[in-house]
């Protein structure tokens, strides 16, 4: 073959296919995560006569930030607040749309996945538009039942206003782990279900014996899924929806972070909470890992 | 097979729930398109529900369209979107292609590095994106955001195409070698027309993502010449605090929403298979 011909001109082809994607990817990805470490280690306002180095004195003095607490606590809020709801709704729409050989199931599933490819922004819009107090559709279908008009400002209490960003971060995450879920349950064999069939299983039964245990694999994707997208993207809700606030109440990790470097010109800290960000992620993807492992079935 | 044992109670109820979450997806979208054509007095005085008074309020799509912008975003957006891309697909494809087909010394560490990537929150990488770009000269300019948006589409654009090539038959590289087609000559003429169904994937998963991208758009640009749609958006709402025009808002919404529901309604399979090789990593 004459491939094989000439070695340099293989190494050639090789080298202009690979260099400037790698050379690409090191300026704008590699390099700005290796240079927010090193960022995490100044006392730094953007400009570079300003730039003190102080080692970890910015994690010391998140020890002592009530808010970065908060913030934590918010972001496993979330975290656990849309594992349990993603995971139950996702589930069930997909085994319904699929072993319950409903009418309808493909529109369904076209329908539900529509929030995922809209904009987290326009859905923050959208919800920022239900929960509004005056004009909202809440307040509105609740005055419905009662004498006076009702005015709550379901975004403006102090506590508890983290849950009212988790209908809408449900609401716009399920379609995507559906149709994770979907793939997964018609890649069981219809044998399976015909075999329990016969030796009279109902649908409950083939879910726990046959669909939970064969999609568990994907299940466990989902979960550990939705725990990276949350602590590394729900931000953006927050920071269309509530920007924080009120008094720094709903803020999460990468809304502070958000805040701290490009609002306060804190830049040094805001890198650290970057960094603390990718540490989370990184722990709670282990200890997840090891709750979850169970063992899987593989399809031969 | 019979719809398997399920009680006629519970699929009324199940499918009850169905129709609720597949209304709960639409209204939305409808009320949208209804509130857009609303002024602010029908905001305050009626249901939130109510359909708009006729005539009907179309002015004001040509109002957020000419006095916020929303022509410039669109375009910016529709800019960024493909140029980011294209530049993206490519630079994912010859990589791939490469590992997939010409396996060198490192490669297999090149490759972990990519999918290793992505398990990085990018929220770390946001402060020196800001400065690296500051200090090229391209923060507030289309040219800046596409860099950045290519970069954040190579690891997944790597993922699945290196599994893409590997499924390949090797018999057409090989005949076309004997042909005397050359390396480059290959991959151009005979891969890159083969893979189309892989990039298509690829490409429509990264037209969504980066047609809804709100951070890297706002942190990168801060002149209102270069905002992208989401950007543009958020910046309205935050107007409002002080200029309420609700009907202008929903008509910036739709203009948003509008062409990630076309590209959703014609590339849905493409979507679905997007989604579930991504999510094997």
């Amino acid at each position: 073959m004459r491939l094989g011909t000439t070695k340099w001109q293989r190494s050639l082809f090789i080298a202009a296919f690979i260099l400037p994607t790698f050379l690409f990817f090191c300026l704008f990805t590699i390099y700005p995560v290796v240079q927010a470490m090193y960022y995490s280690l100044f006392d730094w306002s953007g400009s570079s006569d300003n730039k003190t180095f102080i080692g970890l004195d910015n994690f010391k003095e998140m020890i002592h930030d009530p808010i970065i607490w908060n913030a934590m606590g918010n972001d496993y809020f979330l975290v656990v607040g849309k594992i349990i709801g993603i995971m139950i709704l996702a589930t069930f729409f997909a085994v319904a749309l699929t072993r319950f050989r409903f009418r309808l199931s493909n529109f369904f599933r076209s329908i539900f996945f529509i929030p995922n490819v809209i904009s987290v922004v326009v859905i923050g819009v959208l919800w920022n538009f239900i929960y509004n107090p005056q004009i909202g559709f809440l307040n509105a279908f609740l005055s419905l039942f009662t004498k006076e008009k009702v005015d709550i400002t379901w975004l403006g209490f102090t506590s508890h206003t983290i849950w009212m960003l988790l209908p809408p971060a449900i609401w716009a995450g399920i379609g995507f782990y559906m149709i994770l879920l979907i793939a997964a349950i018609q890649g069981i064999p219809e044998s399976y279900y015909e075999a329990s069939s016969l030796e009279g299983a109902g649908q409950w039964a083939q879910f726990r014996h046959i669909t939970l245990p064969l999609i568990w694999e994907q299940m466990k994707v989902s979960i550990l899924n939705i725990m990276m997208t949350t602590l590394n993207g729900s931000f953006v809700i927050v920071m269309i929806m509530t920007n924080g606030g009120p008094d720094n109440s709903t803020q999460v990790m990468g809304s502070y972070l958000y805040q701290m470097a490009f609002s306060q010109y804190h830049f040094g800290y805001g890198a650290a909470i970057g960094v603390l960000i990718l540490i989370v992620s990184l722990i709670t993807t282990v200890v997840l890992q090891r709750l979850m492992r169970q063992e899987t079935i593989e399809i031969s | 097979m019979k719809s398997g044992g399920l009680h006629p109670i519970y699929k009324i109820l199940f499918y009850a729930i169905l129709v609720i979450w597949g209304l709960s997806v639409l209204y939305p979208l409808l009320w949208t398109l209804l509130d857009a054509l609303k002024n602010n007095d029908q905001f305050f005085r009626k249901m939130p529900w109510s359909l708009p008074d006729v005539p009907l309020l179309w002015s004001n799509f040509t109002y957020v369209w000419s006095e916020f912008s929303f022509d410039k975003y669109f375009v910016n957006s529709v800019v960024v979107t493909i140029g980011s891309t294209l530049l993206g697909l490519f630079l994912a494809a010859s990589t791939a292609y490469v590992l997939a087909r010409y396996p060198f010394k490192g490669s297999n560490v090149l490759y972990l590095i990519y999918i290793a990537s992505m398990m990085i929150p990018f929220s770390l990488a946001l402060i020196p994106l800001f400065f690296l770009l500051n200090s090229m000269h391209l923060t507030n300019s289309s040219f800046g955001l596409i860099l950045v948006y290519a970069s954040t589409l190579i690891a997944f654009g790597v993922f699945v195409l290196v599994g893409f090539f590997k499924s390949l038959p090797k018999e057409l590289e090989e005949a076309a070698a004997i042909d005397g087609a050359s390396y480059f000559g290959i991959f151009f003429r005979v891969m890159l027309p083969l893979s189309q169904p892989g990039l298509i994937t690829v490409g429509i998963v990264n037209v969504l993502n980066i047609w809804n991208e709100y951070i890297i758009g706002t942190i990168l640009v801060n002149d209102p010449d270069h905002y992208t749609l989401p950007v543009g958006i958020a910046m309205m709402q935050a107007q409002m605090q002080y200029r309420t025009e609700w009907g202008p808002l929903f008509a910036g919404l739709l203009i948003t929403m509008v062409p990630v529901l076309v590209v959703y309604m014609f590339f849905q399979r493409q979507i679905a298979s997007g989604i579930t090789a991504g999510a094997i990593k």
